[in-house]
């Protein structure tokens, strides 16, 4: 047996943290830990951010639950260290550490990491380059950990496919257990990471960048063995994976503090802008007794005060009212929380605002997207102004006090009139939020809009979309803020700029990759907070490899040409996808088929599973 | 609000977590409450809140020995069941030292705890008898102006460490036990007064390990 080396660091750790911010982030030690010094194997499980952003992720508790399975394999938590430590950390030749056992991430056997969303690509680079393991897979050695990606990301590989040696498209819950078996095997055999990697290619969902070079026409082409397109990882059955009952407690006050229960997977209303709900078809709902004894068991091992019942679209579950009713029984006199993440409008009835009403009372959010009905329907919202307007007057009356509507500008077929009409519908919302407010109670009103600019995602009828050009998105943004209402209204616009880099990073190929190691260089991480982020470092980073960042964002794709995704099958048909997007032009919705008929979208034959709702084969 | 039965927890704060801020300690103790199925009174209005009180925040980074809480129950628990139960619900570095009911007429712990015990860990490799030497030299000029954040602060040595510090040795360490009182005025942070003793960069360790209450009869434990 491989003697181990597990260094302890927290010595070298503990002599920095007394000059740095909020010490509580490096220190370990929390409620719910599992430690397994002696374990034969080791995963870091990384979040590419900080402490507070990355505990709040349930992949990680969901990935790290199913790793605890296997007795004698560990699991460890990796965050990125603020910029103060890790300038510390480098000044002071401390690497890259976990928290459990505080030993150095190179020294772990695979390392796996989150890849959330665009903004966090540089901090992916930037933990490899403190953890000392060189950034691209094809400069790593035998000793090097095997750096494997997944998440919604994951989707389009491309641009971050030379920093790994696997990716993971798709549910991890079995697939993260195939791959540790499989590198397993190959360490006993003493395969080469070549080998190794090979064999991860056959695991279904794991895609091994370094088997798909460009063909002609910029296709990518696969080589043995790996399959020409790989197939999303897919769950048939979320009800075999109960929640994780006793994920890890934070001291510190992170993102979403609180217990989460995952209610149902996957979302089928359409909306052509959503990655989400395209790519993780299709629903498949817990039923309400596995939910309620995951509630009762997490917030028993926790403690935490709130929970909050997760999903694309809670509301959606089909037996959501008696989920609520039964909890907020259980949990009368406890001073327990439930909350929803954002609510469709249309499922948000009177029952739900009372049950909700129940806990304390946090905001309401929903999520309008587009201002008029006829983009309403061309970006398959499926949502009526009376629904908005009625949803509100329902919640003011059970005692809500605040909502925040989120809206989109430079969506596909957007027009003046729709940025406009952003601002009446915001305007009758306020309205209907004020009647059905009582007079002395009117003061602590509150109706927040945020609005975002749309990115084309991957794998939506949308796919093929270009971007506004900067200079319109500021003209809409200021068009927008001219037609809303003066009073009561709080409006915040999500920054523009780092949006033109998520529309670069989202839809590019692999050529992207050297422009986001170049910004890493010059740089760049923390993408996602605002006072970290400079979009002129990033331009600059992609005009020193040839890359217009402007031009890439704002460009759209012919129908005809190869997508830098097209090797990834998330089950979709291409053409359903176009079909979306001529609907879209001529404002045709297309219906949810969970209430409906089958709309064709390829997933349920195309991966070999079905629509799961717990009441029934249809819901509504 | 005086119904109710009032639980005062002695718990320390040590190793790794002291590193938590006082904030923290406090979601941590709050949930380890919830954990341990204790009977917390829950209070009235809009966010109903667990009724929890904490005594003087301490620093980020400072260890204690003997922290406090009081915690409001509906229904009395022998106190041997409440402290099995907090035991097996929190982590050993922020574990319950002793517990124990007061008068719910007794005053916050906030208002009552006025004197903190310090033991500061000196580095650097002076003898005792230096740094006995320097700590009374700085009480005998009989004030300490200290500077925090921007502003001028004086204090009156002999009101803010009510006992003179002692120095003592053991195994090439050298600890220096202060008393500091604590009021509305604020209080002195030992760090400093030693730094200014002494010089800059000779605290290898802070540990408060003892909070008390001062009254007529002198002082003593608030439990």
């Amino acid at each position: 047996m491989a003697v181990r080396v597990t260094s302890d660091l927290w010595p070298r750790v503990e002599r920095l943290l007394g000059r740095i911010e909020r010490p509580s982030r490096y220190v370990d030690g929390e409620w719910g830990v599992l430690r397994r010094p002696d374990a034969a194997y080791r995963v870091a499980l990384m979040y590419p951010d900080t402490y507070e952003v990355g505990m709040a992720n349930q992949a990680l508790q969901v990935l790290a639950a199913r790793l605890a399975t296997i007795d004698d394999v560990a699991t460890e938590r990796v965050f990125l260290p603020w910029v103060d430590m890790a300038g510390l950390m480098r000044e002071e030749g401390v690497p890259l550490f976990t928290l459990e056992s505080c030993m150095p991430v190179a020294a772990v056997d695979l390392l796996g990491v989150t890849l959330s969303n665009e903004l966090t690509y540089t901090n992916v680079l930037e933990a490899l380059d403190l953890a000392g393991i060189p950034l691209r897979a094809s400069d790593r050695g035998e000793a090097h950990p095997l750096v494997i990606g997944g998440g919604p990301s994951a989707h389009n590989p491309e641009p971050m496919a030379p920093f790994f040696d696997a990716i993971l498209v798709g549910d991890g819950e079995d697939a993260v257990l195939e791959i540790v078996a499989a590198h397993r095997v190959s360490k006993a055999r003493g395969a080469s990471r070549e080998e190794t990697v090979r064999a991860l290619a056959s695991i279904e969902g794991v895609y091994v960048p370094s088997l798909y070079a460009p063909g002609p026409g910029g296709r990518m082409v696969a080589s043995d063995p790996a399959p020409p397109r790989v197939r999303r990882r897919v769950l048939a059955d979320l009800d075999a994976y109960p929640a994780p009952a006793c994920p890890v407690v934070p001291y510190a006050d992170v993102v979403h503090d609180r217990a989460t229960v995952e209610v149902l997977r996957g979302c089928s209303r359409g909306c052509r802008f959503c990655q989400a709900g395209m790519v993780y078809r299709p629903v498949r709902e817990r039923p309400a007794d596995s939910i309620v004894r995951d509630v009762v068991e997490g917030l028993a091992c926790t403690g935490f005060e709130e929970v909050s019942l997760t999903s694309l679209s809670t509301a959606d579950h089909s037996q959501l009212e008696s989920v609520l009713r039964r909890l907020v029984g259980r949990l009368e006199g406890t001073g327990t929380a439930i909350s929803v993440p954002s609510l469709r409008v249309d499922s948000f009835t009177v029952p739900l605002a009372r049950l909700l009403g129940d806990g304390r009372k946090s905001g309401l959010t929903f999520a309008p997207e587009a201002g008029s009905q006829r983009l309403r329907d061309a970006i398959n919202k499926n949502i009526t102004e009376e629904e908005i307007v009625t949803a509100v007057d329902q919640a003011f009356t059970a005692g809500w006090r605040r909502v925040k509507l989120y809206f989109m500008i430079g969506l596909p077929t957007e027009t003046d009139d729709d940025v406009r009409a952003i601002g009446a519908l915001v305007e009758r919302v306020f309205s209907a939020a004020r009647e059905a407010t009582p007079k002395a109670e009117r003061g602590g009103l509150r109706v927040a809009v945020s609005v975002s600019t749309f990115v084309p995602k991957a794998h939506t009828p949308f796919q093929w979309d270009a971007q506004l050009p900067f200079d319109e998105v500021r003209r809409r943004q200021a068009l927008l803020r001219d037609a809303m209402p003066r009073r009561g209204v709080e409006l915040s616009f999500h920054d523009a700029e780092s949006s033109l880099l998520e529309a670069v990073l989202a839809r590019g190929g692999r050529e992207v990759a050297d422009g986001i190691e170049a910004a890493w260089r010059a740089g760049a991480r923390f993408d996602a907070w605002s006072e970290q982020f400079e979009l002129r470092r990033w331009i600059e980073a992609f005009d020193s490899v040839g890359i217009d960042a402007r031009i890439a964002a704002a460009r759209p794709y012919g129908f005809d040409e190869p997508l830098p995704w097209a090797h990834i099958d998330s089950g979709l048909s291409e053409a359903f996808l176009r079909l979306e997007r001529d609907r879209t032009e001529v404002a045709t919705t297309t219906p949810d088929c969970t209430f409906d008929d089958c709309t064709g979208c390829g997933v349920c034959p195309g991966l070999g599973v079905d629509i799961a709702i717990a009441e029934g084969e249809r819901r509504g | 609000m005086a119904e109710g039965f009032r639980l005062r927890v002695c718990f320390r704060k040590s190793g790794r977590l002291r590193y938590l801020s006082h904030l923290e300690t406090g979601r941590a103790w709050e949930r380890a409450a919830r954990r341990a199925r204790l009977p917390y009174a829950v209070s009235q209005g809009f966010t109903p809140r667990m009724r929890l009180a904490f005594g003087p925040a301490l620093p980020v980074g400072t260890a204690g020995e003997r922290e406090y809480l009081d915690i409001t129950l509906t229904r009395f628990v022998p106190v041997a069941e409440v402290e099995r139960a907090l035991r097996a619900a929190i982590v050993s570095d922020l574990g319950p030292v002793a517990c124990g009911y007061v008068s719910p007429a007794e005053g916050s712990l906030a208002s009552r705890l006025t004197i903190a015990v310090y033991e500061i860990e000196i580095e650097g490799g002076s003898p005792q008898q230096e740094i006995e030497r320097s700590l009374v030299a700085l009480m005998g000029t009989g004030r300490l102006e200290v500077e925090h954040k921007g502003k001028q602060k004086v204090f009156d040595l002999a009101t803010a460490l009510p006992k003179e510090p002692e120095v003592t040795s053991s195994e090439g360490r050298i600890t220096v036990r202060m008393w500091v009182r604590m009021g509305d005025q604020g209080s002195l942070r030992p760090e400093v007064f030693i730094t200014a003793a002494v010089g800059t960069g000779r605290v290898a360790s802070i540990t408060r390990t003892d909070l008390l209450i001062e009254d007529d009869q002198g002082w003593r434990r608030p439990l």
